[in-house]
């Protein structure tokens, strides 16, 4: 053989390998994300249990201890990592879509013990449910969730919770027929008014309570307050 | 569709293209050109040296100035130089080395270059060997006996020079000097497995005897040192290299000319290659040349216009896409990251294969300045040409492309 074509075989084979090495070093570093997301995901859990356990023990007074609580910052921060780890592994990802059922669940969750604290200690927080579906079967959902996370940033009081209506999960259907909502996306409940569709920021600007909008800050808080 | 799959194929090429270089730098023949030694004086053949020159007299008399300060028997070196019909005061600048008793100046009407060489060619048939020499080009003094040095086997043809850009200035100088370093270490590595497919117009070399049997210079699509490459090479000869044989070119300062001298060696490449010497692809009894190299010159071609198109088309996309989520959303909201963490670094295979090319030709850069023992500076070369040779590249690929599909013909200025 001559040099010219074993130095072109011996070529090919490093290339192959560089190739290779370079697919595996991107694939490991997105499955190290998903494992991030995950190890987030399970760290705001034993929050989340934590809080609903002091919650329940606290039953009489649970206002003082846990007037400042919920952990919607640290939800955004994982909605956001996750929604980027969905963008590198796909919607189909089979742990993706265990991440969005825990991330769910955890927004459910955190939901849930928001109403009991603002019921509890007589607060008024403005919460939207926001559902979603992916692109092709809402054209409108991007903008509305870009314009939410801009929303939640300027009034750091908003809590907003982002939902996927075709995530199979149980508990996400039950919140979607408790809450009576249609497949015609994108879908916002706001302080328990349902709205469907979204034009422009302004417009869902509109349906925000004034008092909230008078909260607008240009340096977004960490811990948001009930 | 996902378009980036596009980019795939072309990023392997490049890649093993890359690795192909580096096996080959390090292989012996590679080894061997790099310790190639000086012939001895006593043994050193006739050279003459021709120079075409049309309106070239604000550069004609640096360069015969270096001609003359070539360490090189005079009894063996004699200058042609060759007016090809200036209109300007080119004949003039020349009569002024006359007295010189190597130099001899011709002048003709203006046929174009190839007519020239030729015309210089036959003025000399004493010389054993034809140097020709562009008329904005300078030697350095040992650069010739480094050339004739490469033609100690008689299967060698024709050999070249080191080329370097003289006095860079501005970006798209120093974007030329990063380059012409790649082009040293290239045609180093190409050299030593016989696949070069220039000779280029800044000093080449060529055996008088060969040139007389392929023939004289033809006009080559503009690119007569091409196709006097081609047509050695179809002949089955070797064209060689000597890494230290520095020659020194200005390069042209404006976009403008740059893009003008890109698109007719462009499309004088893609010409030969799809007419004339259309049998040397694929064609295994011209080696890399006709395997590897040759082909590729095609796929570079086709891959710098598709990636460059590739990557427009993922900027506008992404322009609008962010115009029409972002619409309504203060600036300041939508313009700044909203996170520095590394998390979210755009990591991709695309990326990371289109940096690790990057990196290797950078490195093919420092390499060609240090094998040719070029001192000085390479900071700005590596910077312009990591930052701008992606962009302004492909301008000169798609039209020369074009010119070449739509059969458009240009003036060589």
């Amino acid at each position: 053989m001559s040099l010219v074509a074993k130095n072109a075989l011996l070529a090919l084979l490093i290339t192959v390998l560089i190739i290779g090495t370079v697919f595996y070093a991107i694939e490991y570093l997105d499955r190290r994300r998903a494992a991030e997301v995950s190890a987030i995901a399970n760290r705001l859990l034993t929050d989340t249990l934590s809080l609903e356990t002091q919650f329940s023990l606290l039953e009489d007074a649970p206002c003082e201890t846990l007037g400042k609580g919920g952990l919607l910052s640290e939800l955004s921060d994982l909605g956001e990592r996750l929604s980027f780890t969905e963008e590198r592994l796909g919607s189909d990802d089979t742990e993706v879509k265990e991440l969005k059922k825990q991330y769910t669940l955890l927004e459910i969750r955190d939901y849930l013990l928001t109403k009991r604290l603002a019921s509890a200690c007589k607060l008024n927080p403005v919460t939207v449910l926001y559902f979603y579906a992916n692109s092709e079967d809402c054209e409108t959902c991007d903008r509305a969730g870009y314009a939410l996370s801009y929303l939640r940033e300027t009034y750091p009081t908003l809590r907003v919770y982002s939902f996927d209506y075709t995530l199979e999960l149980g508990a996400l259907a039950t919140l979607v027929a408790v809450e009576k909502i249609e497949k015609d996306l994108p879908a916002f409940v706001i302080q328990g008014k349902t709205h469907y569709g979204f034009t422009n920021i302004d417009e869902l600007k509109s349906r925000l309570p004034e008092e909230l909008l008078e909260t607008a800050t240009s340096t977004p808080t960490e811990d948001i307050e009930l | 569709m996902n378009l980036e799959i596009l980019a795939y194929p072309f990023l392997f090429v490049a890649m093993y293209f890359e690795v192909f270089l580096l096996i080959t730098l390090l292989s012996a023949p590679a080894r061997a050109a790099r310790g190639r030694p000086l012939l001895a004086e006593e043994t050193l053949p006739s050279v003459a040296v021709v120079v075409p020159c049309f309106n070239e007299a604000g550069t004609i008399g640096d360069t015969v100035e270096s001609l003359l300060g070539l360490r090189y028997p005079k009894e063996r070196l004699s200058l042609i130089l060759v007016d090809d019909g200036s209109t300007d005061d080119t004949l003039r600048e020349l009569r002024r080395f006359e007295r010189h008793s190597q130099v001899t100046v011709l002048q003709k009407e203006n046929g174009g270059k190839h007519t020239a060489l030729n015309a210089g060619i036959a003025a000399a048939p004493y010389a054993e060997f034809i140097a020709c020499l562009d008329a904005d080009s300078l030697v350095a003094p040992d650069s010739l006996r480094y050339v004739v040095s490469c033609f100690r086997h008689p299967q060698v043809a024709a050999a070249t020079g080191s080329l370097s850009i003289h006095e860079p200035r501005g970006l798209l100088g120093h974007l030329q000097y990063g380059e012409y370093f790649f082009s040293i270490t290239l045609r180093h590595i190409i050299s030593s497995i016989n696949g070069l497919y220039v000779t280029p117009g800044p000093l080449s070399v060529y055996r008088r005897s060969v040139i007389q049997e392929v023939g004289g210079f033809r006009h080559g699509h503009q690119t007569e040192d091409m196709e006097m490459a081609l047509r050695i090479q179809r002949a089955g000869y070797r064209i060689e290299n000597a890494l230290l044989a520095r020659v020194f070119t200005k390069a042209p300062r404006t976009l403008r000319s740059l893009l003008r001298q890109r698109i007719r060696w462009t499309s004088g490449f893609l010409r030969n290659m799809t007419g004339e010497y259309r049998d040397l692809l694929w064609n295994p009894r011209f080696g890399v040349l006709g395997l590897l190299v040759l082909p590729l010159g095609l796929v570079s071609v086709a891959g710098g216009i598709l990636l460059f198109c590739l990557a427009i088309w993922t900027l506008i996309r992404r322009m609008a896409d962010f115009y029409v989520l972002s619409s309504g959303i203060p600036l300041d909201y939508a313009l700044v990251p909203q996170s520095l963490d590394i998390f979210y670094a755009p990591a991709s295979a695309t990326l990371l294969l289109a940096l690790i090319a990057v990196t290797v030709a950078l490195g093919f850069i420092v390499l060609g300045k240090r094998l040719s023992r070029t001192k000085g500076p390479i900071r700005y070369g590596l910077a312009a040409y990591a930052l701008c040779y992606g962009i302004i590249a492909p301008l000169w690929l798609m039209r020369a492309a074009a010119d070449v599909a739509t059969g458009t013909h240009r003036t060589w200025r």
